[in-house]
């Protein structure tokens, strides 16, 4: 077609059968072209953005745990500077939390010195989207940091300032350290499923107080995989259904998130056992953090 | 859609291309700030408690 012929074509064109199915089938493409172009962008939402909101609020609550920690008295008057951490070494039996906890906010700092020395995250207390936004959150009707029973934790896998996303990288003996107000609480995580048939004979580094677990715990183990309704994981006793602290009872702690890696079909279980308790003093750090 | 948003676009092709990308960013952000975060919790890819 030459420019000649353009100029003698009228400007006002008539539609035609061909137009509107060219319009039809135009504006069919152009919406499916769309969506795909805003499921992309939920991607884009969900792993990136919803991270930026995340660590945002875990900045507020953190801020939040500090100032309350700072005000209260233990922090205040216990200044004493020690050389040795042993002299900080306490009994958990003689320990009980002085704190209150509040619905969605911070109460304890989770340390895990296996994702490096900057794994610090507040968990604030609750397991609903809007507590779980804000970090690791601890499930209300299960114990607090260092009891006897069950300190059970969500968190979110990818998204929301993503604080499990390494959870399938954890080993056995490996350190989670937990900070509460007065106190240091070092669990370590129980041998895994298959490691215990030979664990007797294992002689590793940081597993002093790891066993494999005997009697009414004896299904319990470092990583379990299980569908998302198994809330039995987060009792006192894990796989026990009931929600009372036998006499005796374990001092475990139990992380939580979904599996597989982007998606939730699945859940991911973290179990592991109080070895050490330090009562907190200042500029102390347990030993514990320094490994890696 | 595109075309009927672009024939109706006020202004010199300059002008337009300003004005939309003024108006996808609406879009992106309306997606990020309101539409995603309602329909977050229907979907199944991270809810982490049991």
């Amino acid at each position: 077609m030459s420019h000649t012929q353009i100029a003698e074509t009228p400007p006002a064109r008539r539609r035609t059968g061909g137009d509107l199915v060219r319009t039809v089938v135009r504006g069919v493409g152009q919406l499916l072209m769309t969506l795909g172009i805003v499921v992309l962008l939920f991607v884009v939402y969900e792993v990136y953005i919803t991270d930026l909101f995340g660590h945002q609020k875990q900045a507020e609550a953190t801020t939040e745990v500090d100032q309350v920690w700072a005000s209260s008295e233990v922090g205040a008057t216990n200044t004493v500077i020690v050389d040795n951490p042993d002299q900080l070494v306490t009994d958990p039996r003689q320990r009980t939390p002085t704190y209150q906890t509040l619905t969605g906010a911070g109460f304890a700092k989770l340390y895990i010195p296996a994702f490096g020395a900057d794994y610090v995250f507040t968990v604030v207390e609750g397991t609903d989207p809007d507590d779980l936004y804000v970090g690791p959150g601890h499930y209300a009707s299960t114990q607090l940091p260092g009891q006897e029973g069950n300190f059970a934790i969500a968190g979110h896998r990818v998204s929301k300032g993503s604080p499990f996303n390494d959870l399938g990288l954890l080993a056995s003996c490996d350190a989670v350290v937990v900070e509460t107000q007065d106190d240091w609480f070092v669990y370590r995580v129980l041998p895994m499923e298959d490691e215990v048939t030979n664990w007797a004979g294992t002689s590793r580094a940081h597993c002093d107080g790891v066993g494999v677990q005997t009697g009414s715990y004896d299904s319990v183990f470092g990583r379990e995989i299980t569908v998302p309704s198994d809330y039995a994981q987060v009792l006192p006793v894990p796989h026990v259904p009931s929600t009372e602290v036998p006499d005796g009872a374990q001092r475990l702690i139990t992380l939580t998130t979904c599996h597989p890696q982007f998606s939730d079909a699945q859940r991911m279980i973290i179990h592991g056992v109080l070895v050490k308790s330090y009562s907190k003093s200042a500029d102390f750090l347990p030993p514990e953090l320094g490994e890696s | 859609m595109y075309v009927w948003i672009w024939r109706h676009l006020p202004g010199p092709t300059a002008v337009r291309i300003v004005e939309s990308l003024v108006l996808l960013l609406l879009v992106v952000a309306l997606l990020f700030f309101v539409v995603f975060p309602w329909l977050e919790p229907y979907l199944p890819f991270d809810r982490a408690g049991v």
